[in-house]
């Protein structure tokens, strides 16, 4: 459970001394947009986007195995954080080979299902973050704040349709649990990666190394 | 996950033993890929054994599904329990995969 950050008095030591005190939750953490949906909303009623949506994200099943995880939606878009222990754990999905194996799966399947207006395609922002801290301001809500959640929610700013975004540092994690599980560099969707590309996000002090993954 | 095949006069059979997950789907894919470079297009996967799907297990499927179409042939499951026909339910797939509840009934579509 977050944290919950509420002091009354802006000038309090308790406050300093509190937040000293809380861990840092090291995790990955995904911003997924479903894409189309705005047009839709205009263009259909609740009937036509509804279903869409509904299917869309009974698709994604990184949500269906970590709902406990879905942090927050805006709209059409969810960020998702999975913490480390959480991740080890997982009865099915418990590495990050295996979560950007699953999203690319997923975007794939969505892409190539052979009925049309059944899904809605999407777009996916990844990152490892380690400066990270599970708090909230708000009684009884869970959340995630940290440099490295905003800087996910840069890497979105590269997406687009069917495709994934994620930061070299995830991408480092995935070639440890490659290596720990004895599967080449081009195993599955690696083999899909793109050459690294460097970015100056607005707020972020130093250059950012991404790369992408076109689902095809 | 282990693969146990067998060929009858029909169709090569596939049993798909275990869970069909993102470490070993490339164990199915290989296998299918096999198949269909032979020109072999009457494939029934039988799934009463299989216990777990991931996406990458279903992409897989999907796959060879497109491959197999498009050479009009047949590409059919059976046999799936009761959790992994909730995953196709909820991702559309009983809507464009033919399913049959057993072997024999499988085996008479083709």
């Amino acid at each position: 459970m977050a944290f919950y950050i509420h002091f009354k008095d802006p000038n309090s030591d308790e406050i300093v001394k509190f937040l000293s005190t809380i861990p840092k939750t090291p995790g990955t953490c995904f911003f997924m947009d479903i894409n189309r949906s705005t047009d839709m909303k205009y263009e259909g009623g609740l009937t036509d986007w509804g279903r869409k949506l509904n299917n869309t994200f009974n698709f994604l099943s990184l949500l269906n195995d970590f709902p406990q995880y879905i942090v927050k939606g805006i709209g059409d878009e969810i960020m998702l954080f999975i913490p480390d222990d959480v991740l080890k754990t997982n009865p099915a999905i418990n590495s990050y080979f295996m979560l950007l194996e699953e999203i690319y799966a997923t975007l794939y399947n969505i892409k190539h299902y052979p009925v049309k207006d059944t899904f809605l395609p999407c777009k996916v922002a990844i990152h490892y973050c380690t400066e990270v801290y599970n708090v909230t301001f708000f009684e009884g809500a869970n959340d995630y704040y940290g440099s490295d959640v905003d800087l996910t929610a840069r890497l979105m700013t590269k997406c687009l349709e069917n495709r994934i975004v994620l930061s070299e540092k995830f991408l480092g994690k995935v070639h440890q649990d490659l290596e720990a599980l004895g599967l080449s560099d081009r195993t599955g969707c690696i083999g899909h990666i793109s050459e690294p590309f460097l970015e100056n996000f607005k707020g972020v002090p130093m250059s950012t190394k991404f790369r992408i993954i076109d689902v095809e | 996950m282990e693969l146990i095949e067998k060929k009858t006069e029909k169709c090569v059979i596939i049993g798909i033993n275990g869970r069909l997950d993102t470490i070993n789907y490339s164990i199915l894919e290989k296998r299918l890929t096999e198949l269909l470079d032979q020109n072999v297009t009457k494939i029934l996967i039988n799934c009463s054994q299989m216990d777990y799907v991931s996406s990458s297990g279903l992409r897989i499927l999907l796959m060879a599904l497109k491959r197999i179409t498009m050479v009009k042939g047949k590409f059919v499951l059976c046999s799936l329990q009761e959790n992994i026909r909730e995953i196709f339910e909820i991702s559309g797939f009983t809507t464009i995969f033919e399913i049959h509840p057993n072997e024999e009934d499988a085996l008479g579509v083709f």
